[in-house]
């Protein structure tokens, strides 16, 4: 894998962790009491994880400049390791070893497609 | 029974339509990817790319009210296969050995993370074991 394949990597998956906090920012809201139906939609904290959202296909689309199509989806499933961990630190969720064993894997996978690009 | 799992069935078949188009939007963004930043055919392609988001969002929406949120997510795992398949077929990309192998470990990871579940409720197995029926 070239550096420049890597640096834009880097950037997919750095898009991946803010759709992931974009995801956290929505939880955060359907957690909370909003008044009338208008006010789930348009509170300061939905609007702004829609904008996270924006800003990482952004980034995802900046990185398919260089990363091929297929990486995409293979990086995407990093997803899982920001939603497991948010929901450990933020949500108190518990986490269990196949989560662990599965994000493993997931991460394997990574390495492993790596080497083939 | 045999109703219920005809629309599960269904349901199955309508999520993974689903997931095609789902997988479309990455062929627009890596499309928009090509063209100067918000030049005309960035934008065309960018905005199709949110449009089949947005397809897809409410889409999912009406799937997860039909099926497990578990099982939903197990079968998106399927989107690193439709990754490979678009890369070579409209962008020319090399499927390498390490590529689709490693795209099979990632899907294993995807599918064991949806089944591991949060909660310690009993395996569908045990509920069948115990002659229980859920539905």
């Amino acid at each position: 894998m070239s550096e420049s394949v890597l640096a834009y990597a880097a950037i997919a998956l750095f898009g991946v962790f803010v759709s992931g906090i974009s995801q956290v920012l929505l939880k955060k809201s359907a957690l909370r009491t909003h008044e009338g139906p208008l006010g789930e939609y348009l509170n300061p904290l939905v609007v702004f994880a829609y904008v996270l959202f924006v800003v990482s296909t952004l980034l995802s689309t900046l990185a398919y400049k260089v990363i091929p199509l297929s990486m995409g989806p293979v990086l995407d499933a990093t997803g899982y390791i920001y939603v497991t961990a948010f929901g450990v630190l933020i949500f108190h969720e518990r986490l269990n070893r196949r989560k662990v064993l599965a994000l493993a894997l997931v991460i394997c996978g990574i390495l492993i497609y790596s080497t083939g690009v | 029974m045999s109703a219920a799992s005809g629309t599960r069935g269904k349901t199955l078949l309508a999520l993974h339509l689903l997931l095609a188009v789902f997988s479309l939007s990455g062929i627009m963004s890596k499309l928009a990817a090509q063209f100067p930043f918000m030049s005309a055919e960035f934008v065309l392609c960018y905005g199709g790319m949110i449009v089949v988001l947005g397809v897809y969002a409410i889409g999912w929406q009406q799937v997860i009210k039909r099926i497990p949120l578990t099982t939903a997510y197990a079968n998106r795992a399927v989107t690193v296969i439709w990754g490979i398949v678009w890369g070579a077929l409209l962008f020319d990309e090399t499927v390498s050995w390490q590529k689709v192998l490693g795209a099979v470990v990632v899907l294993a990871g995807v599918v064991l993370f949806a089944m591991a579940g949060d909660d310690p409720e009993p395996a569908p197995d045990d509920v069948e074991a115990r002659g229980g029926d859920r539905s």
